[in-house]
């Protein structure tokens, strides 16, 4: 598939920092605020870089996401100044634990499109291209799983197709039936897909693997663009963790809700996690006005 | 452009680094000496307030320290404040002391005595006689905790205790009028190492004469005081005992104190859910309903005052376990610290839930910081 995301075509080495700063921030910024521009700037990436479709996803998928947390938090967790009511066990249903709910599912929900968002842009040969000579095991190991998920799909589509050919539907008739003839499918792939793991490092031994340094092919330039760009996100993520580690996000759901919220400092913090999380959109869309800059000189 | 943008953003990160003292200044000390004069500052007192922390201010007056804790939230009009404390006597059951300033909010005053004074309540005289809150708590020897107000002359005194627990078997409410009702409904009697338990509200007192731990790791229970009790099944009071019901009532009271004691091992988030005395409840007279544990009052209680409490079953101990009250919860004040009971002055060896009550039982749970030592419910003072 084509990605005409103009983010996307920069160097790996900017993009996988992109995401990388994104992540630990996320994950480590309890700050509510943060958490709602982290999951509102992952919403808009991923249906910018999937298109309407997207919406569909994120919605059934990344409600239940959020409600969830909120839901199952205040079963567990007790501890908070305000009371609500106490619940059958014996033990108080606080406001706190509902609000720590919601800010966990907001976190879960923003960092899972962060990752769908990291899979569409930073690709499976960017990841091998990035990590090839510092881990090359592991990075091997990576680009053979991600390349063995799609290929045991479609090897279990083609079983699928053989067997209801001889009569083993696993789209109709009974359940348990339909289960077992799947269960028969999904044998015969398993099957085959250890006999193809030692065909394939049958190739790989006839082929020379491990006699040499490996190399790899690729394309990728570091240019003048690359290096702003890598300079802000360096600059942008300096003065988001710096910020952070002296308090000047503090945050705090337990055992009462305070924290920083109209310091300056905060709001200019979140300013600049806002520029940051937004900065492949900005890049797309700078690119596009210049675009239609050019075209219309011509 | 993008030179201007990197410019811009290095300058506000210079900006922002050099803004930091100004956001965050400098927290007052968390514990400072009175003066010579006793004279402490309006402005230290403001800066206090300003902190919204808290601060112990640390004197002596003989033998005996003494510490002022101070809520920054709690300072109406900071203003000069003489804390000076005389102790004009000392014995071993009680203390008199005078302050020397009126205070418009109520400062907690901890005496270090050089005795160890007997566990017990502990009453207050102030000067002009409005009624104020004193605990007991200890280190190596007792620890006084008052709340002052105006100035003048104040005695705590050790309050004896006057009637012996196991008289009270005699006052115990009557059955219920349909015995055999409750009979049917309660399981066949279990046989304990140390005595058994009827399965009504009706418990028994140790000879201590067992041995061995009972099948919940129940130590031998001293000799007079009462046995846990297991119910069977959680025991709603039937409908037998309408009219025959006496009003059997309680004194229950939660306290904290101990941790104004140990300021310097408190979780600072629990600041703010620190009463600035120590006490979240009052000794409060209330109804005991039928058949009702320690852990099933308590339950009720915080429900009605709204106050938060939570708590976790343990099937080993067939007890429920507190695990925090107003928030503040187990291992919030160093690694000894947590909540403990007492009834009629003594700390049962057993959980809660299988304590059942009688009228007249003097309830009271107190957060302990280093394992029950401190507030006279360690192993080893038993």
């Amino acid at each position: 598939m084509e990605n005409r995301d103009a983010f996307s075509s920069y160097h790996p080495a900017v993009t996988f920092l992109f995401f990388g700063i994104v992540f630990l921030f996320s994950c480590i910024c309890a700050h509510p605020v943060c958490q709602l521009i982290s999951l509102f700037a992952a919403m808009y990436y991923y249906i910018h870089l999937k298109g309407k479709k997207a919406v569909g996803f994120l919605f059934k998928g990344m409600l239940p996401l959020l409600v969830f947390p909120a839901i199952i938090n205040p079963l567990f967790s007790h501890a908070g100044v305000t009371v609500l009511r106490y619940l059958p066990s014996g033990n108080p249903l606080t406001a706190e634990s509902i609000f720590y709910g919601v800010q966990a599912g907001i976190m879960l929900a923003g960092v899972l499109i962060w990752f769908a968002c990291f899979s569409q842009t930073v690709t499976a040969d960017k990841f091998v291209y990035l990590f090839g000579r510092i881990v090359p095991a592991f990075s091997l190991l990576l680009s053979m799983t991600l390349r063995f998920i799609p290929r045991f799909r479609q090897q279990f589509d083609t079983v699928k197709e053989g067997q209801s050919a001889l009569g083993l539907h696993t789209t109709g008739g009974h359940i348990f039936r339909r289960i077992k003839n799947a269960v028969a499918c999904f044998s015969v792939v398993v099957t085959w897909s250890l006999e193809n793991a030692i065909d394939v490092s049958d190739s790989m031994k006839s082929r020379g693997y491990g006699t040499g340094r490996r190399t790899a092919y690729s394309i990728y330039t570091f240019t003048e663009r690359d290096k702003t760009a890598l300079w802000l996100l360096l600059l942008g993520g300096a003065v988001l963790f710096f910020n952070l580690l002296s308090g000047n996000l503090f945050w705090r759901w337990y055992p009462s809700v305070s924290g920083l919220l109209i310091e300056p400092i905060t709001i200019f913090t979140q300013l600049v996690f806002l520029l940051l999380c937004f900065m492949p959109i900005i890049i797309d869309k700078r690119e596009e006005i210049f675009w239609k800059r050019l075209k219309s000189k011509i | 452009m993008k030179r201007i943008l990197l410019v811009w953003l290095s300058l506000c990160l210079l900006l922002c680094a050099c803004k930091l003292p100004n956001t965050k200044p400098a927290k007052l000390e968390k514990s400072i000496a009175v003066p010579k004069d006793g004279i402490v500052r309006a402005e230290t007192l403001q800066k206090l307030k300003d902190d919204n922390g808290v601060t112990t201010f640390y004197g002596k007056d003989g033998d005996v320290r003494y510490e002022w804790v101070v809520f920054g939230s709690k300072i109406n009009k900071p203003r000069d404040y003489n804390l000076k404390v005389k102790i004009q006597s000392q014995g071993d059951s009680e203390i008199t002391f005078s302050i020397a300033d009126d205070f418009d909010f109520a400062p907690t005053l901890s005496l270090y005595l050089t005795e160890k004074w007997d566990w017990g309540t502990v009453v207050v005289t102030t000067p002009d006689g409005t009624p104020t809150t004193a605990t007991l708590t200890a280190d190596k020897n007792s620890i006084i905790n008052v709340t002052v107000g105006k100035a003048g002359t104040y005695t705590v005194a050790l309050q004896k205790e006057t009637e012996a627990p196991p008289e009270k078997t005699d006052e115990i409410a009557p059955e219920p009028t349909a015995p055999t009702k409750t009979q049917t409904d309660s399981k066949p009697e279990k046989k304990k190492p140390a005595g058994s338990t009827s399965s009504t509200g009706k418990r028994e007192y140790s000879d201590a004469t067992a041995t061995g731990q009972d099948k919940y790791h129940t130590d031998p229970v001293p000799q007079g005081k009462p046995l846990p009790v297991d119910k069977p099944t959680v025991s709603a009071p039937s409908d037998s005992t309408s009219d025959t019901k006496t009003e059997s009532q309680c004194t229950i009271s939660i306290e904290c104190s101990s941790i104004l004691n140990h300021l310097g091992d408190l979780n600072e988030e629990k600041l703010d859910v620190l009463p600035e005395d120590g006490i979240i409840l009052e000794p409060t007279v209330v109804t005991l309903v039928e058949g009702e544990s320690v852990y099933d009052l308590l339950r009720r209680i915080c429900d009605d005052f709204g106050i938060h409490m939570e708590a976790s079953f343990t099937p080993m101990y067939n007890s429920y376990y507190i695990e925090g009250i107003g928030n503040i919860y187990e291992f919030d004040c160093g690694s000894g610290s947590g909540w403990m009971y007492r009834v009629n002055g003594w700390y049962p060896n057993y959980g809660c839930s299988r304590y059942a009550l009688q009228n007249g039982d003097v309830i009271e749970f107190r957060y302990t910081c280093d394992i029950g030592n401190d507030i006279g419910g360690g192993v080893v003072s038993e």
